[in-house]
Order: C-alpha cells, then sequence, then structure tokens
C-alpha cells in the first residue's frame, strides 16, 4: 500500500480510507489439490483466472464519535468493505488508516465451541474479540447479568437454543469497549424485549462518543442511526452525505435498475 | 509484538483445544496417555525378536522413541488444520493468524508433556537410575516446539490452498516413522550413511532423549548444534511461506 501524506491525517478522523481497491480472483478451473494442480501441468494448462473488481477507487473519512451508515444493493462491495477495515481482508491497492481500537461484529459468536460451557466459551470469545483474561474476568458479572443466563452458566452450549447463545454471543462482544464498531446486521437478532436492549446499548455507545460504522440493508434503521452516510454500487461510490440525501439517491438507483431491467 | 499482545488469547485457544479434546471421548485423557503404552507394547514384541536388541531396556527404548515421535505426529497434524478449521476466527474476526497455529502447536506441547511425565513414572518403576541431565528435558523440548512451530507454519499456510496436504503429510509421517530409530538401534544403519542419518533433526531429538533419560548422559554438542539450526531454518521458511501465503487466507479458507 502507498503511504498517506502525513499533513492529511486528522487526529479526529477515526478512519480514513484514499484510493481503496480490491480484486477477487475467481480461477477459471477451482484447483485445490496438490493432485489437480499437478495433473493440470501434465495437460498444459496455464493458471488461469478472471478478475472480478469489488472495490474500485473508494475513499472517506468517517470523524470520532459519528455513527456512519454504508448502503448499496447486493453486491455492491460492502461486505468486503467492512472485511478490509477489519483487516480480514488485504486491498490490493490504496490506503486504510484506523485510529483507535477496532472491533469488527460481522458474525457474532465467532469461534464459539458447541462443547464448552457457557462460562469457558465467555472468556474463549472475550479473547477471540481483543479482552484480556483479567478484563474478562472484571466483565464477566455483568456480561452473563445481561445475556440473563446466570443460572445456565455452566451448561455446555450446545445444550443452549439459537437465542441464548447470540445473547451470549452480543453480551460478550458489547463489552470488548472499542473505539470503532464496524456492524454488519447482526443486531437483528434475538426476541423483542433483547432487542430492545440492543438498540439501548448501541445508544448508549453512542452517546459515549463511539465510533460506529454500519452496513445495512434496513434504510429504516439506517435512518435513525446514522447521521452521514455512503452509497456504493459496483465497487464504487456513488455519493457520500447526509442520510436522507443518500437514501433518496439509493432508492432512485435501485427505481431505475428496476426499471431497466 | 503479536505474541505478547495475544498470549491471553493463545493460552485460551490452548486450553479450550485441550478441554474438547479430552472430553470428546469418555476415556479422553486416559486413552491419550494409554495409547502410547500399548504401541510400545506391540512393537516391542514384534521388534525384539528381530532385532535381537542388546539394548537391555528395550521397552523403554522403544517407548521414548513413540513419544518423541507423537509429539511430531500428533502436533504437525493438529496444526496443520488450525487455519482451515477455524475458519470463523479468519473470516469473521482479525487475529494475527500465527496466533491459531500456535496455540495448536502449544496445545500439542502440554499433551506432549503429559506423555512423557507418565514416561518418568515407568524410568522410575522400572528403577532407572535418573541423573541431573534430566533437568535439561525442559530446555530440549522447548527447543522441539520452535522446530515444530516452524514446521506447522508451513504446514497450516499450504493446506489453505492444497487440500490434500494431510493425505501426503500422513504417508511421510509413516515413512518417517520407520526412517527415525524409534524401534531399531542406531547401529544398524551402516557407518558411512550415519552422518547423512544424523542430519534429520527428529532423530537428533530423540538420541537426546534417550541420552537423558535412560542413559544419563550429556547430549552431544554436535547433535544439539544441528537441531537448533534446523529449528532456525524451518522457523525462517515457515515465516516466510505464512508470510505471502497469509493474505489471501481470507479468501480461501
Amino acid at each position: 500500500m502507498e503511504e498517506i501524506a502525513r499533513d492529511t491525517i486528522d487526529e479526529g478522523d477515526a478512519i480514513i480510507v484514499e484510493h481503496l481497491s480490491k480484486r477477487y480472483r475467481i480461477p477459471h478451473e477451482r484447483k485445490q489439490t496438490i493432485f489437480e494442480h499437478l495433473f493440470s501441468l501434465f495437460k498444459g494448462g496455464a493458471y488461469s483466472y478472471e478478475e472480478f473488481c469489488a472495490l474500485n477507487d473508494v475513499s472517506f473519512r468517517v470523524r470520532h464519535g459519528e455513527t456512519y451508515g454504508i448502503i448499496g444493493p447486493n453486491g455492491s462491495g460492502k461486505s468486503t468493505l467492512l472485511k478490509i477495515l477489519a483487516g480480514v481482508l488485504y486491498a490490493d491497492g490504496g490506503v486504510k488508516i484506523v485510529q483507535g481500537r477496532i472491533a469488527p461484529f460481522i458474525e457474532l459468536g465467532v469461534g464459539f465451541q458447541p462443547d464448552l460451557t457457557a462460562k469457558e466459551n465467555i472468556y474463549l470469545y472475550g479473547a477471540i474479540m481483543g479482552l484480556k483474561k483479567r478484563e474478562i474476568r472484571e466483565r464477566y458479572d455483568e456480561i452473563i447479568e445481561f445475556a440473563e443466563l446466570k443460572r445456565f452458566e455452566n451448561m455446555r452450549l450446545k445444550n443452549f437454543s439459537s437465542g441464548m447463545v447470540v445473547r451470549l454471543a452480543f453480551s460478550t462482544a458489547i463489552q470488548t469497549d472499542p473505539d470503532i464498531l464496524l456492524v454488519d446486521e447482526v443486531l437483528s437478532v434475538g426476541d423483542e424485549s433483547f432487542q430492545q436492549k440492543c438498540n439501548q446499548k448501541i445508544g448508549e455507545l453512542r452517546s459515549k462518543g463511539k465510533t460506529i460504522i454500519f452496513v445495512s440493508h434496513s434504510l429504516e434503521t439506517v435512518h435513525t442511526l446514522c447521521s452521514r452516510c455512503l452509497l456504493l454500487d459496483k465497487g464504487q461510490v456513488i455519493q457520500i452525505g447526509p442520510t436522507p440525501d443518500v437514501v433518496h439517491t439509493y432508492l432512485s438507483l435501485i427505481g431505475s435498475k428496476g426499471a431497466s431491467s | 509484538m503479536w505474541i505478547t499482545e495475544y498470549r491471553d488469547l493463545i493460552s485460551i485457544l490452548a486450553i479450550s483445544d485441550l478441554r474438547v479434546k479430552y472430553q470428546s471421548s469418555v476415556l479422553g485423557f486416559a486413552w491419550s496417555l494409554v495409547n502410547p503404552l500399548l504401541m510400545m507394547l506391540v512393537l516391542y514384541i514384534v521388534f525384539s525378536n528381530v532385532f535381537h536388541m542388546s539394548e537391555n531396556q528395550y521397552a523403554l527404548y522403544i517407548l521414548i522413541g513413540i513419544v518423541s515421535w507423537r509429539f511430531l505426529q500428533n502436533g504437525s497434524s493438529a496444526a496443520m488444520t488450525s487455519i482451515v478449521g477455524k475458519p470463523g476466527l479468519v473470516t469473521k474476526v482479525y487475529i494475527p493468524r500465527q496466533v491459531l497455529v500456535l496455540s495448536s502447536v502449544l496445545s500439542g506441547f502440554v499433551s506432549s508433556l503429559l506423555e512423557f511425565l507418565v514416561l518418568i513414572c515407568l524410568l522410575i518403576a522400572f528403577s532407572v537410575p535418573i541423573s541431573f541431565v534430566v533437568l535439561l528435558f525442559p530446555f530440549v523440548h522447548l527447543l522441539f516446539l520452535f522446530l515444530l512451530y516452524g514446521l506447522s507454519l508451513s504446514l497450516a499456510s499450504l493446506y489453505v490452498y492444497y487440500r490434500d496436504l494431510n493425505q501426503i503429510w500422513e504417508v511421510l509421517l509413516q515413512a518417517g516413522f520407520f526412517l527415525c530409530p524409534i524401534v531399531y538401534p542406531l547401529s544398524t544403519i551402516p557407518e558411512q550413511y550415519l552422518p547423512y542419518y544424523m542430519l534429520n533433526p527428529i532423530t537428533d531429538f530423540i538420541a537426546i532423549y534417550r541420552d537423558i533419560f535412560l542413559y544419563g548422559k550429556l547430549p552431544s554438542p554436535v547433535t544439539i548444534a544441528i537441531v537448533v539450526v534446523s529449528g532456525i531454518i524451518l522457523y525462517l521458511i515457515g515465516r516466510f511461506l505464512f508470510g505471502k501465503l497469509e493474505r489471501r487466507f481470507a479468501e480461501e479458507v
């Protein structure tokens, strides 16, 4: 990745992204074994693949304390962008600067072990989300209270209902205390009352001045939560601006697509 | 550095690994200790007549070989699948991927320590004189851990792209079992080949363990040197490969 000029880095920015691009390789023939590779060597076929441009020259900045929405139709590159921000995927070009501790909520309960108890899983998942053992110990009671699973703390996770698992995951993840949250529509989980608790918690984080990057299909949630939005289509930035404007563009974009097809 | 920053995660992952492993079978823990003993018994019965061993502690001689070998075998096989086996930790959150390999190797290390503990108990039961050189064991075993980690970096990252590597590795391990002096004495190797034979670091590890546990003598500096140098070489290769291949892990897993 190329460097970014020092004087353009603003301390007030949580995320700076400039000219980011990402290309996926789609091989013509998927070869996953040594045997297949050797075989194709003898056949004389070269390794051929097509490139698919998932992100093309994407630039934007997010201020600290902002709740920032990323919207766009399916396959527009939203999730790819989020994964690059999280550090899971590497970009092929451009610069990414993240100032602060970042926590990806791309999927809840990553790394949960069904054969371990709820308590063991809290420690495991907490550590995966970047907490130290000491921090988990300190927050353990709060986590298990919030999940409303105190009675089941020594039960193995495989005996939990899916709703209980999600509650446990969210309660743990929310304790990681990041500066920047990356959220990929994972919050639409659990029943009504837990949903309310989640929204309350998100509101709390916002008022604490946390930065939240929010990827969603639900325009309603984006409307209520995000002040600014970024609209992606086919890997390119279409518009950045106040949420109502961007949503308006998005709707007309979908409308025109619907009309043309 | 990532090791210090993520040490809590590394240890929790390794412990969870061990918990799952030992919970999943009824006798779990006991089995994993009985297994090498049973294997020793079989090999002893089969080979004690073949080689007419001059070793008076032939059973323990075999057991040391088996227990050392099992660290390599179980450790490398588990570590190879450490990236592919936990796709969520690769594609959904960011942690340095070396953490997965290291924690897997470490859980193998703990299992191996327990097996060596059984070995030591047997040594005492057979009233083998224990000499102070036994104190070298932790250092030697840490060297083995280092070598295994370097090897596992290569295996784990290659396995992401070549999913039949585990089959190939299994065959190589099978061959390696007989290429190392586990069941036969070193004296069966023709003298002119011996220097080459000793270049295999696993052979040297086994020789070192026998020196410190069975013969009560200091391992030769040459064997130590080979073990250290090959550990460093494997680590450098592993680090290089892993660094190269890691960039597309999230797309391939």
